[in-house]
């Protein structure tokens, strides 16, 4: 049983981030979209890099990255939307953060 | 002397133009949109407006965004035109900035970075404030 959670909400707005990563699994998947980007930037993403073990993948949107002037940063997967798609099919279920 | 500086400061004149309070992000919301048409109508009719950013709402001012690849109007262009407008008054929370990890490196010129108390000075110069 895998989860995909799509992170939607800016962490240094919402407390959404912070929740989805107190239930996150070692086998989930993570997709920062529209304002989760900013997530990249935030205290709890440091934590998160660190915890990660291989298994569990962090991805962002290109393109809404690019968008808000976000830096690529090396340590997550960059991806379109149509990757997300995909994403789905590979996970039991999905979890919209917003 | 502390109590002459007290009293500089609460001799400052109270300005009497709207204050507005931007705190949500540029893309997922109509919020800063909105904030832009108010600043820009009070500004067309000769009213004193002083633009506050805040938390979510630095990221208005960053340099280098792109709303064209999320598919969106880009409204943030339009801040260039706040001195046609007479919008002097720009001010962004350093605090904010330095949570984000955000340099001082803004797409419009005149913007004023102030600490949380001179923002907070700032913002109760003024008589009305809208927050968005």
């Amino acid at each position: 049983m895998s989860t995909l959670h799509l992170v939607r909400q800016s962490a240094f707005a919402t407390n959404d981030f912070a929740q989805c990563l107190s239930v996150l699994d070692h086998q989930d998947s993570i997709v920062l979209m529209d304002d989760g980007c900013y997530n990249l930037k935030h205290s709890l993403m440091d934590s998160l890099i660190k915890r990660v073990d291989g298994t569990l993948s962090i991805n962002v949107i290109t393109r809404h990255a690019q968008a808000r002037a976000i830096e690529i940063s090396a340590a997550v997967q960059h991806i379109e939307m149509s990757d997300v798609v995909e994403l789905t099919f590979n996970h039991t279920k999905v979890i919209t953060w917003q | 002397m502390t109590s002459s500086y007290t009293q500089e400061k609460n001799d400052l004149p109270p300005s009497n133009g709207l204050a507005i309070i931007n705190s949500k992000a540029p893309f997922s919301s109509n919020h800063g949109k909105d904030a832009l048409d108010v600043a820009l109508i009070f500004g067309s009719f000769e009213q004193k407006v002083s633009l506050f950013f805040q938390g979510d709402g630095v990221y208005q001012l960053i340099a280098d965004q792109d709303a064209r690849l999320v598919s969106i109007k880009d409204y943030l262009k339009t801040f260039s035109a706040f001195e046609f407008y007479d919008i002097e008054d720009i001010y962004v929370c350093q605090q904010s900035l330095v949570n984000r990890q955000l340099e001082e490196k803004f797409h419009i010129g005149d913007v004023q970075v102030l600490s949380s108390i001179e923002f907070g000075l700032a913002l109760n110069r003024h008589q009305h404030v809208l927050r968005f």
